[in-house]
Protein backbone atom coordinates (compact mmCIF):
# COMPACT_ATOMS: atom_id res chain seq x y z
CA UNK A 1 0.00 0.00 0.00
CA UNK A 2 1.33 3.43 -0.88
CA UNK A 3 1.51 6.30 1.59
CA UNK A 4 -1.20 8.12 -0.38
CA UNK A 5 -3.55 5.12 -0.20
CA UNK A 6 -2.94 4.68 3.50
CA UNK A 7 -3.66 8.33 4.21
CA UNK A 8 -6.78 8.35 2.06
CA UNK A 9 -8.22 5.32 3.87
CA UNK A 10 -7.19 6.52 7.32
CA UNK A 11 -8.84 9.89 6.75
CA UNK A 12 -11.97 8.30 5.28
CA UNK A 13 -12.20 6.15 8.40
CA UNK A 14 -12.14 9.21 10.63
CA UNK A 15 -14.68 11.08 8.52
CA UNK A 16 -16.99 8.07 8.45
CA UNK A 17 -19.77 8.16 11.05
CA UNK A 18 -18.78 4.77 12.43
CA UNK A 19 -15.32 4.32 13.93
CA UNK A 20 -14.06 1.27 12.04
CA UNK A 21 -10.30 0.89 12.08
CA UNK A 22 -8.72 0.34 8.67
CA UNK A 23 -7.22 -3.14 8.33
CA UNK A 24 -3.69 -1.77 8.23
CA UNK A 25 -3.99 -0.46 11.81
CA UNK A 26 -2.42 -2.91 14.27
CA UNK A 27 -3.63 -3.98 17.71
CA UNK A 28 -1.41 -2.98 20.62
CA UNK A 29 -0.38 -5.35 23.39
CA UNK A 30 -2.99 -3.76 25.66
CA UNK A 31 -5.96 -3.22 23.39
CA UNK A 32 -7.36 -3.63 19.91
CA UNK A 33 -7.03 -1.47 16.82
CA UNK A 34 -10.68 -0.32 17.04
CA UNK A 35 -10.14 1.26 20.46
CA UNK A 36 -6.95 2.98 19.36
CA UNK A 37 -8.34 4.22 16.06
CA UNK A 38 -11.33 5.62 17.96
CA UNK A 39 -8.96 8.08 19.65
CA UNK A 40 -8.55 9.83 16.28
CA UNK A 41 -12.19 9.36 15.31
CA UNK A 42 -13.44 10.93 18.54
CA UNK A 43 -10.79 13.64 18.71
CA UNK A 44 -11.78 14.90 15.26
CA UNK A 45 -15.38 15.49 16.31
CA UNK A 46 -14.52 16.84 19.74
CA UNK A 47 -12.00 19.26 18.32
CA UNK A 48 -14.30 20.69 15.64
CA UNK A 49 -17.15 20.91 18.16
CA UNK A 50 -14.83 22.83 20.47
CA UNK A 51 -13.98 25.29 17.69
CA UNK A 52 -17.70 25.93 17.15
CA UNK A 53 -18.43 26.24 20.87
CA UNK A 54 -15.63 28.77 21.19
CA UNK A 55 -16.95 30.85 18.30
CA UNK A 56 -20.63 30.63 19.22
CA UNK A 57 -20.90 30.52 23.04
CA UNK A 58 -24.10 32.57 23.18
CA UNK A 59 -25.78 30.56 20.43
CA UNK A 60 -24.85 27.43 22.34
CA UNK A 61 -26.55 28.75 25.49
CA UNK A 62 -29.56 29.90 23.49
CA UNK A 63 -30.10 26.55 21.78
CA UNK A 64 -29.01 24.59 24.87
CA UNK A 65 -26.66 21.64 24.71
CA UNK A 66 -28.88 19.11 22.98
CA UNK A 67 -29.94 21.28 20.03
CA UNK A 68 -26.53 22.91 19.72
CA UNK A 69 -24.95 19.45 19.82
CA UNK A 70 -27.20 18.22 17.00
CA UNK A 71 -26.41 21.32 14.94
CA UNK A 72 -22.68 20.88 15.48
CA UNK A 73 -22.86 17.20 14.61
CA UNK A 74 -24.74 17.96 11.38
CA UNK A 75 -22.33 20.75 10.44
CA UNK A 76 -19.27 18.59 11.06
CA UNK A 77 -20.76 15.81 8.94
CA UNK A 78 -21.73 18.19 6.14
CA UNK A 79 -18.65 20.37 6.20
CA UNK A 80 -15.24 18.78 6.77
CA UNK A 81 -12.75 21.53 7.47
CA UNK A 82 -10.93 22.93 4.48
CA UNK A 83 -9.43 25.84 6.35
CA UNK A 84 -5.91 25.87 7.68
CA UNK A 85 -6.83 27.76 10.81
CA UNK A 86 -9.47 26.57 13.28
CA UNK A 87 -10.44 30.19 13.59
CA UNK A 88 -12.38 30.04 10.32
CA UNK A 89 -13.92 26.60 10.57
CA UNK A 90 -17.24 27.91 11.83
CA UNK A 91 -17.52 30.78 9.35
CA UNK A 92 -20.27 29.07 7.39
CA UNK A 93 -22.35 27.94 10.37
CA UNK A 94 -24.97 30.73 10.07
CA UNK A 95 -25.37 29.95 6.36
CA UNK A 96 -25.60 26.24 7.16
CA UNK A 97 -28.31 26.87 9.76
CA UNK A 98 -30.47 28.28 6.97
CA UNK A 99 -30.43 24.87 5.31
CA UNK A 100 -30.65 22.78 8.48
CA UNK A 101 -34.17 21.45 8.84
CA UNK A 102 -34.39 21.85 12.62
CA UNK A 103 -33.44 25.52 12.54
CA UNK A 104 -34.10 26.83 9.04
CA UNK A 105 -37.19 28.75 10.19
CA UNK A 106 -35.61 30.04 13.39
CA UNK A 107 -34.56 33.49 12.22
CA UNK A 108 -33.56 34.51 15.74
CA UNK A 109 -31.12 31.63 16.11
CA UNK A 110 -29.67 32.19 12.66
CA UNK A 111 -29.23 35.89 13.27
CA UNK A 112 -27.78 35.26 16.71
CA UNK A 113 -25.17 33.14 14.93
CA UNK A 114 -24.55 35.94 12.40
CA UNK A 115 -24.19 38.36 15.30
CA UNK A 116 -21.56 36.21 17.01
CA UNK A 117 -19.81 35.57 13.73
CA UNK A 118 -19.49 39.32 13.20
CA UNK A 119 -18.02 39.79 16.68
CA UNK A 120 -15.45 37.08 15.95
CA UNK A 121 -14.55 38.59 12.57
CA UNK A 122 -14.18 42.03 14.10
CA UNK A 123 -11.86 40.66 16.78
CA UNK A 124 -8.96 39.86 14.47
CA UNK A 125 -9.74 41.86 11.34
CA UNK A 126 -6.74 43.59 9.80
CA UNK A 127 -5.14 46.53 11.58
CA UNK A 128 -5.20 49.93 9.99
CA UNK A 129 -4.79 53.52 11.11
CA UNK A 130 -7.80 55.42 12.50
CA UNK A 131 -8.45 59.09 11.96
CA UNK A 132 -9.83 61.45 14.55
CA UNK A 133 -12.26 64.16 13.59
CA UNK A 134 -9.33 66.57 13.64
CA UNK A 135 -8.44 65.18 10.21
CA UNK A 136 -11.32 67.24 8.80
CA UNK A 137 -9.74 70.43 10.11
CA UNK A 138 -6.94 70.02 7.60
CA UNK A 139 -9.40 70.21 4.70
CA UNK A 140 -10.99 73.46 3.55
CA UNK A 141 -14.67 73.50 4.43
CA UNK A 142 -15.69 74.22 0.84
CA UNK A 143 -14.07 70.93 -0.20
CA UNK A 144 -15.91 68.83 2.39
CA UNK A 145 -18.68 67.83 -0.04
CA UNK A 146 -16.05 66.00 -2.08
CA UNK A 147 -14.62 64.02 0.81
CA UNK A 148 -15.00 60.27 0.67
CA UNK A 149 -14.13 57.77 3.38
CA UNK A 150 -12.25 54.54 3.75
CA UNK A 151 -13.49 52.44 6.65
CA UNK A 152 -11.43 50.44 9.12
CA UNK A 153 -11.17 46.75 8.08
CA UNK A 154 -13.10 45.71 11.19
CA UNK A 155 -16.18 47.66 10.04
CA UNK A 156 -19.20 45.45 9.42
CA UNK A 157 -22.89 46.34 9.05
CA UNK A 158 -25.60 43.69 9.34
CA UNK A 159 -29.36 43.70 8.91
CA UNK A 160 -30.70 41.31 11.54
CA UNK A 161 -34.06 40.22 12.89
CA UNK A 162 -35.30 42.85 15.28
CA UNK A 163 -34.25 42.16 18.86
CA UNK A 164 -31.13 40.16 17.97
CA UNK A 165 -28.78 42.46 19.89
CA UNK A 166 -31.06 42.44 22.94
CA UNK A 167 -31.40 38.68 22.70
CA UNK A 168 -27.62 38.33 22.49
CA UNK A 169 -27.18 40.39 25.66
CA UNK A 170 -29.94 38.55 27.51
CA UNK A 171 -28.50 35.12 26.73
CA UNK A 172 -24.93 36.25 27.41
CA UNK A 173 -25.92 37.70 30.80
CA UNK A 174 -28.33 34.93 31.76
CA UNK A 175 -31.33 37.28 31.77
CA UNK A 176 -34.92 36.58 30.78
CA UNK A 177 -35.30 36.36 27.02
CA UNK A 178 -37.00 39.37 25.39
CA UNK A 179 -40.15 39.13 23.31
CA UNK A 180 -39.29 39.45 19.65
CA UNK A 181 -41.20 41.51 17.09
CA UNK A 182 -41.18 41.02 13.38
CA UNK A 183 -38.96 43.32 11.37
CA UNK A 184 -35.30 44.20 11.08
CA UNK A 185 -32.69 46.04 13.04
CA UNK A 186 -29.38 47.30 11.78
CA UNK A 187 -26.23 46.63 13.76
CA UNK A 188 -22.84 48.23 13.22
CA UNK A 189 -19.81 46.18 14.36
CA UNK A 190 -16.26 47.39 14.72
CA UNK A 191 -13.12 46.94 16.82
CA UNK A 192 -12.07 49.75 19.12
CA UNK A 193 -8.52 51.03 19.32
CA UNK A 194 -8.06 49.00 22.54
CA UNK A 195 -8.96 45.78 20.68
CA UNK A 196 -12.50 45.37 21.99
CA UNK A 197 -15.19 44.04 19.64
CA UNK A 198 -17.99 46.62 19.68
CA UNK A 199 -21.49 46.96 18.27
CA UNK A 200 -24.42 49.35 18.34
CA UNK A 201 -27.80 49.69 16.70
CA UNK A 202 -28.04 52.27 13.94
CA UNK A 203 -31.06 54.14 12.62
CA UNK A 204 -32.33 53.54 9.06
CA UNK A 205 -30.81 56.80 7.80
CA UNK A 206 -27.44 56.10 9.42
CA UNK A 207 -27.54 52.66 7.83
CA UNK A 208 -27.98 54.27 4.42
CA UNK A 209 -25.19 56.73 5.13
CA UNK A 210 -22.88 53.90 6.21
CA UNK A 211 -23.65 51.85 3.11
CA UNK A 212 -22.98 54.82 0.85
CA UNK A 213 -19.89 55.96 2.71
CA UNK A 214 -18.36 52.51 2.84
CA UNK A 215 -18.97 52.20 -0.91
CA UNK A 216 -16.77 55.26 -1.45
CA UNK A 217 -19.51 57.83 -2.05
CA UNK A 218 -18.67 61.45 -1.28
CA UNK A 219 -20.14 63.44 1.59
CA UNK A 220 -22.26 65.38 -0.93
CA UNK A 221 -23.62 62.15 -2.43
CA UNK A 222 -24.43 60.81 1.02
CA UNK A 223 -26.30 64.03 1.83
CA UNK A 224 -28.20 63.84 -1.47
CA UNK A 225 -29.34 60.32 -0.71
CA UNK A 226 -30.41 61.26 2.80
CA UNK A 227 -32.33 64.19 1.33
CA UNK A 228 -34.00 61.87 -1.18
CA UNK A 229 -34.88 59.44 1.62
CA UNK A 230 -36.50 62.26 3.59
CA UNK A 231 -34.13 62.53 6.53
CA UNK A 232 -35.38 65.94 7.58
CA UNK A 233 -34.50 69.39 6.41
CA UNK A 234 -30.94 69.74 7.57
CA UNK A 235 -29.38 66.60 6.13
CA UNK A 236 -25.87 68.05 6.23
CA UNK A 237 -26.16 68.45 10.00
CA UNK A 238 -27.58 64.93 10.31
CA UNK A 239 -24.74 63.51 8.19
CA UNK A 240 -22.34 65.54 10.30
CA UNK A 241 -23.67 63.82 13.42
CA UNK A 242 -23.00 60.45 11.84
CA UNK A 243 -19.49 61.46 10.88
CA UNK A 244 -18.74 62.65 14.39
CA UNK A 245 -19.79 59.26 15.77
CA UNK A 246 -17.81 57.35 13.16
CA UNK A 247 -14.64 59.26 13.91
CA UNK A 248 -15.20 58.84 17.65
CA UNK A 249 -15.61 55.07 17.22
CA UNK A 250 -12.44 54.92 15.14
CA UNK A 251 -13.96 53.36 12.05
CA UNK A 252 -12.64 55.93 9.57
CA UNK A 253 -9.18 54.97 8.37
CA UNK A 254 -8.64 57.37 5.53
CA UNK A 255 -10.13 60.39 3.79
CA UNK A 256 -9.94 61.05 0.06
CA UNK A 257 -10.84 64.10 -1.96
CA UNK A 258 -12.60 63.46 -5.24
CA UNK A 259 -11.18 66.47 -7.14
CA UNK B 1 26.41 22.54 12.06
CA UNK B 2 25.78 24.20 15.40
CA UNK B 3 22.35 23.98 16.92
CA UNK B 4 20.66 27.04 18.47
CA UNK B 5 21.99 28.11 21.84
CA UNK B 6 19.71 27.27 24.75
CA UNK B 7 17.15 29.91 25.62
CA UNK B 8 16.61 28.37 29.04
CA UNK B 9 13.15 27.47 30.36
CA UNK B 10 10.02 28.76 28.65
CA UNK B 11 6.27 28.45 28.40
CA UNK B 12 3.71 28.26 25.63
CA UNK B 13 2.17 31.69 25.12
CA UNK B 14 -1.57 31.34 25.75
CA UNK B 15 -4.07 34.23 26.00
CA UNK B 16 -5.13 33.18 29.49
CA UNK B 17 -1.63 34.08 30.73
CA UNK B 18 -1.08 37.33 28.80
CA UNK B 19 -1.58 39.52 31.85
CA UNK B 20 0.77 37.61 34.17
CA UNK B 21 3.49 37.45 31.56
CA UNK B 22 3.36 41.18 30.96
CA UNK B 23 2.77 42.42 34.49
CA UNK B 24 4.46 40.05 36.92
CA UNK B 25 7.68 39.47 34.96
CA UNK B 26 7.84 35.82 36.08
CA UNK B 27 10.84 33.58 35.93
CA UNK B 28 10.15 32.54 32.34
CA UNK B 29 13.03 32.82 29.89
CA UNK B 30 11.23 32.56 26.57
CA UNK B 31 7.89 31.91 24.92
CA UNK B 32 6.68 29.52 22.25
CA UNK B 33 3.67 30.54 20.18
CA UNK B 34 1.28 28.33 18.27
CA UNK B 35 1.99 29.90 14.89
CA UNK B 36 -1.54 29.52 13.52
CA UNK B 37 -3.02 31.54 16.39
CA UNK B 38 -1.15 34.56 15.07
CA UNK B 39 -1.71 33.98 11.36
CA UNK B 40 -4.71 36.27 11.53
CA UNK B 41 -5.04 39.66 9.86
CA UNK B 42 -4.72 41.77 13.04
CA UNK B 43 -6.32 42.71 16.32
CA UNK B 44 -5.43 41.71 19.86
CA UNK B 45 -3.50 38.49 19.11
CA UNK B 46 -1.03 40.23 16.84
CA UNK B 47 -0.78 43.28 19.12
CA UNK B 48 -0.10 41.08 22.16
CA UNK B 49 2.56 39.14 20.30
CA UNK B 50 4.31 42.40 19.43
CA UNK B 51 4.30 43.35 23.11
CA UNK B 52 5.54 39.92 24.23
CA UNK B 53 8.42 39.88 21.80
CA UNK B 54 9.73 43.06 23.32
CA UNK B 55 10.21 41.18 26.62
CA UNK B 56 10.79 37.55 25.66
CA UNK B 57 12.59 35.59 22.92
CA UNK B 58 9.94 33.94 20.74
CA UNK B 59 9.87 30.54 19.04
CA UNK B 60 7.22 29.70 16.43
CA UNK B 61 5.62 26.26 16.72
CA UNK B 62 3.18 25.29 13.97
CA UNK B 63 0.60 22.57 13.48
CA UNK B 64 -0.24 22.97 9.79
CA UNK B 65 2.87 22.17 7.77
CA UNK B 66 1.56 18.64 7.25
CA UNK B 67 5.01 17.42 6.30
CA UNK B 68 3.99 13.78 5.83
CA UNK B 69 0.85 14.48 3.81
CA UNK B 70 0.69 13.35 0.21
CA UNK B 71 -1.20 16.54 -0.66
CA UNK B 72 0.96 19.26 -2.19
CA UNK B 73 2.73 21.54 0.29
CA UNK B 74 0.53 24.49 1.15
CA UNK B 75 2.56 27.31 -0.33
CA UNK B 76 0.11 29.97 0.84
CA UNK B 77 0.63 28.73 4.39
CA UNK B 78 4.39 28.81 3.99
CA UNK B 79 4.23 32.35 2.62
CA UNK B 80 2.11 33.47 5.58
CA UNK B 81 4.49 31.67 7.95
CA UNK B 82 7.51 33.38 6.39
CA UNK B 83 5.83 36.76 6.55
CA UNK B 84 5.07 36.32 10.25
CA UNK B 85 8.61 35.06 10.89
CA UNK B 86 10.08 38.09 9.09
CA UNK B 87 8.04 40.29 11.41
CA UNK B 88 8.47 38.40 14.69
CA UNK B 89 12.05 37.18 14.15
CA UNK B 90 11.64 33.89 16.06
CA UNK B 91 14.73 32.08 17.28
CA UNK B 92 13.56 29.09 15.26
CA UNK B 93 10.48 27.57 13.65
CA UNK B 94 9.14 24.10 14.37
CA UNK B 95 6.36 21.74 13.33
CA UNK B 96 5.52 18.05 13.68
CA UNK B 97 6.31 14.72 12.12
CA UNK B 98 2.74 14.10 11.02
CA UNK B 99 0.13 14.82 8.40
CA UNK B 100 -3.04 16.82 8.95
CA UNK B 101 -5.19 15.70 6.01
CA UNK B 102 -5.37 14.86 2.33
CA UNK B 103 -7.60 15.96 -0.56
CA UNK B 104 -7.66 19.49 0.80
CA UNK B 105 -9.33 18.49 4.06
CA UNK B 106 -7.82 19.64 7.34
CA UNK B 107 -8.44 17.16 10.14
CA UNK B 108 -6.94 19.59 12.68
CA UNK B 109 -4.98 16.75 14.21
CA UNK B 110 -1.44 15.42 14.15
CA UNK B 111 -2.07 12.19 12.27
CA UNK B 112 0.34 9.25 12.51
CA UNK B 113 2.93 8.37 9.90
CA UNK B 114 3.71 4.81 8.84
CA UNK B 115 7.43 4.32 9.37
CA UNK B 116 8.18 3.16 5.84
CA UNK B 117 11.05 4.01 3.52
CA UNK B 118 8.58 5.66 1.17
CA UNK B 119 7.27 7.91 3.95
CA UNK B 120 10.80 8.70 5.09
CA UNK B 121 11.86 9.87 1.63
CA UNK B 122 8.63 11.81 1.24
CA UNK B 123 9.04 13.63 4.56
CA UNK B 124 12.71 14.34 3.96
CA UNK B 125 11.96 15.82 0.51
CA UNK B 126 9.29 18.07 1.97
CA UNK B 127 11.41 19.24 4.91
CA UNK B 128 14.12 20.12 2.41
CA UNK B 129 11.65 22.11 0.31
CA UNK B 130 10.30 23.93 3.35
CA UNK B 131 13.80 24.73 4.61
CA UNK B 132 14.74 26.04 1.15
CA UNK B 133 11.60 28.15 1.03
CA UNK B 134 12.08 29.60 4.51
CA UNK B 135 15.83 29.93 4.10
CA UNK B 136 16.48 28.32 7.49
CA UNK B 137 16.62 24.96 9.22
CA UNK B 138 13.43 23.99 11.00
CA UNK B 139 12.90 21.75 14.04
CA UNK B 140 10.65 18.71 13.77
CA UNK B 141 8.78 17.28 16.73
CA UNK B 142 7.96 13.65 17.42
CA UNK B 143 4.17 13.44 17.84
CA UNK B 144 2.21 11.31 20.29
CA UNK B 145 0.60 8.44 18.41
CA UNK B 146 -2.15 6.01 19.29
CA UNK B 147 -1.90 3.48 16.46
CA UNK B 148 0.83 1.61 14.65
CA UNK B 149 0.67 0.30 11.09
CA UNK B 150 1.39 -3.18 9.79
CA UNK B 151 3.14 -1.37 6.92
CA UNK B 152 5.88 0.15 9.11
CA UNK B 153 9.38 -0.99 8.20
CA UNK B 154 11.36 0.60 11.04
CA UNK B 155 11.01 1.92 14.58
CA UNK B 156 9.88 5.47 15.21
CA UNK B 157 13.28 6.46 16.58
CA UNK B 158 15.06 5.09 13.53
CA UNK B 159 12.69 7.06 11.32
CA UNK B 160 13.23 10.24 13.34
CA UNK B 161 17.00 9.89 13.36
CA UNK B 162 17.18 9.14 9.62
CA UNK B 163 14.81 12.01 8.87
CA UNK B 164 16.92 14.47 10.84
CA UNK B 165 20.18 13.32 9.26
CA UNK B 166 18.91 13.20 5.68
CA UNK B 167 16.94 16.47 5.83
CA UNK B 168 19.64 18.14 7.92
CA UNK B 169 16.99 19.58 10.24
CA UNK B 170 16.79 20.19 13.98
CA UNK B 171 14.70 18.07 16.32
CA UNK B 172 12.18 19.20 18.87
CA UNK B 173 12.04 16.28 21.28
CA UNK B 174 8.75 16.09 23.12
CA UNK B 175 9.46 14.12 26.28
CA UNK B 176 5.80 13.53 27.04
CA UNK B 177 5.17 12.31 23.50
CA UNK B 178 7.96 9.75 23.81
CA UNK B 179 6.41 8.57 27.07
CA UNK B 180 2.86 8.42 25.66
CA UNK B 181 3.89 6.62 22.47
CA UNK B 182 6.13 4.21 24.41
CA UNK B 183 3.23 3.30 26.67
CA UNK B 184 0.76 2.99 23.78
CA UNK B 185 3.03 0.90 21.59
CA UNK B 186 4.97 -0.99 24.23
CA UNK B 187 8.49 0.18 23.47
CA UNK B 188 11.22 1.20 25.89
CA UNK B 189 11.48 4.99 25.89
CA UNK B 190 15.20 4.74 26.62
CA UNK B 191 15.71 3.20 23.19
CA UNK B 192 14.10 6.27 21.64
CA UNK B 193 16.18 8.74 23.62
CA UNK B 194 19.44 6.92 22.99
CA UNK B 195 18.82 6.82 19.23
CA UNK B 196 18.36 10.56 18.88
CA UNK B 197 21.43 12.53 17.73
CA UNK B 198 22.01 15.03 20.55
CA UNK B 199 23.67 17.53 18.23
CA UNK B 200 20.35 18.01 16.42
CA UNK B 201 18.11 18.54 19.45
CA UNK B 202 17.21 22.23 19.46
CA UNK B 203 14.33 22.12 21.91
CA UNK B 204 12.44 19.99 24.42
CA UNK B 205 8.72 19.92 25.18
CA UNK B 206 7.20 18.89 28.49
CA UNK B 207 3.48 18.38 29.01
CA UNK B 208 0.83 16.38 30.79
CA UNK B 209 -1.44 13.72 29.34
CA UNK B 210 -4.61 11.77 30.12
CA UNK B 211 -4.74 8.12 31.02
CA UNK B 212 -7.40 5.98 29.30
CA UNK B 213 -6.22 2.75 30.93
CA UNK B 214 -5.13 0.80 27.89
CA UNK B 215 -3.60 3.88 26.31
CA UNK B 216 -2.57 7.42 27.13
CA UNK B 217 -3.65 10.55 25.26
CA UNK B 218 -1.56 13.67 24.77
CA UNK B 219 -4.06 16.24 26.04
CA UNK B 220 -1.82 18.96 27.54
CA UNK B 221 -4.44 19.46 30.24
CA UNK B 222 -2.73 17.88 33.24
CA UNK B 223 0.39 18.50 35.29
CA UNK B 224 3.50 16.69 34.11
CA UNK B 225 3.45 13.23 35.70
CA UNK B 226 6.23 11.62 37.75
CA UNK B 227 7.22 9.20 34.96
CA UNK B 228 7.66 12.05 32.48
CA UNK B 229 9.79 13.98 34.98
CA UNK B 230 11.92 10.85 35.35
CA UNK B 231 12.26 10.57 31.59
CA UNK B 232 13.11 14.27 31.42
CA UNK B 233 16.03 13.66 33.78
CA UNK B 234 17.31 10.97 31.42
CA UNK B 235 16.83 13.30 28.46
CA UNK B 236 18.86 16.00 30.25
CA UNK B 237 21.69 13.54 30.77
CA UNK B 238 21.54 12.51 27.13
CA UNK B 239 21.16 15.90 25.41
CA UNK B 240 22.69 18.37 27.86
CA UNK B 241 21.63 22.01 27.80
CA UNK B 242 18.63 22.44 25.52
CA UNK B 243 15.83 25.03 25.45
CA UNK B 244 12.95 23.49 27.39
CA UNK B 245 9.33 24.56 27.66
CA UNK B 246 6.00 23.40 29.06
CA UNK B 247 2.91 23.13 26.87
CA UNK B 248 -0.43 23.64 28.56
CA UNK B 249 -3.50 23.94 26.36
CA UNK B 250 -6.51 23.22 28.54
CA UNK B 251 -7.65 23.00 32.16
CA UNK B 252 -5.35 25.95 32.78
CA UNK B 253 -3.94 26.10 36.31
CA UNK B 254 -3.11 29.35 38.13
CA UNK B 255 -0.05 30.81 36.47
CA UNK B 256 2.17 30.31 39.51
CA UNK B 257 1.57 26.55 39.33
CA UNK B 258 2.88 26.46 35.77
CA UNK B 259 5.89 28.54 36.77
CA UNK B 260 6.47 26.10 39.65
CA UNK B 261 6.51 23.22 37.13
CA UNK B 262 9.04 25.16 35.10
CA UNK B 263 11.16 25.63 38.22
CA UNK B 264 11.04 21.89 38.75
CA UNK B 265 12.42 21.39 35.24
CA UNK B 266 15.19 23.86 36.09
CA UNK B 267 16.02 21.95 39.26
CA UNK B 268 16.16 18.61 37.49
CA UNK B 269 18.47 19.99 34.83
CA UNK B 270 20.64 21.68 37.48
CA UNK B 271 20.91 18.41 39.43
CA UNK B 272 22.00 16.57 36.28
CA UNK B 273 24.68 19.20 35.62
CA UNK B 274 25.79 19.07 39.26
CA UNK B 275 26.04 15.30 39.23
CA UNK B 276 28.08 15.44 36.01
CA UNK B 277 30.47 17.95 37.54
CA UNK B 278 30.91 15.79 40.63
CA UNK B 279 31.57 12.74 38.48
CA UNK B 280 34.11 14.69 36.40
CA UNK B 281 35.83 15.96 39.56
Amino acid sequence: MTLAELQERFQAGILSEEAIAPRFVADSKKTNAETLFAVYHNAYRLRLAEFLSNDYPVLRNYLEDEDFGSLVEAYILAAPSRVRNARWYGARLPEFMGTYARLENDAQAIDLARFERALADVFDAADESRLSIDALANIDVERWPKISFKFHPSYELLDLAIGTATLYEAVRDGQELPLIDEGEERVLFWRSSDHQSCYRLVSPDERLALIEASAGKSFAEICSLLQFQGSGENVAARAGEFLTQWFAAGIISCLALDD
Amino acid sequence: MSKPLSLGFGLGLRPVYYRELLESRPNVDWLEIITENYLVPGGRPVAMLERMRADYPIVMHGVSMSLASTDPLDIDYLKALKKLADRIEPRWISDHLCWTGVHGVNMHDLLPVPYTFEALQHVVDRINRVQDFLGRRIAIENASTYVTFHESEMDEWTFVREMAERADCWLLVDVNNIYVSAFNHGFDERQFVEAIPAERVAQLHLAGHSDAGTHKIDTHDQPICADVWKLYERVCRQFGEVSTMIERDDNFPPFHELVAELDRARSIYAAVVHSREETAA
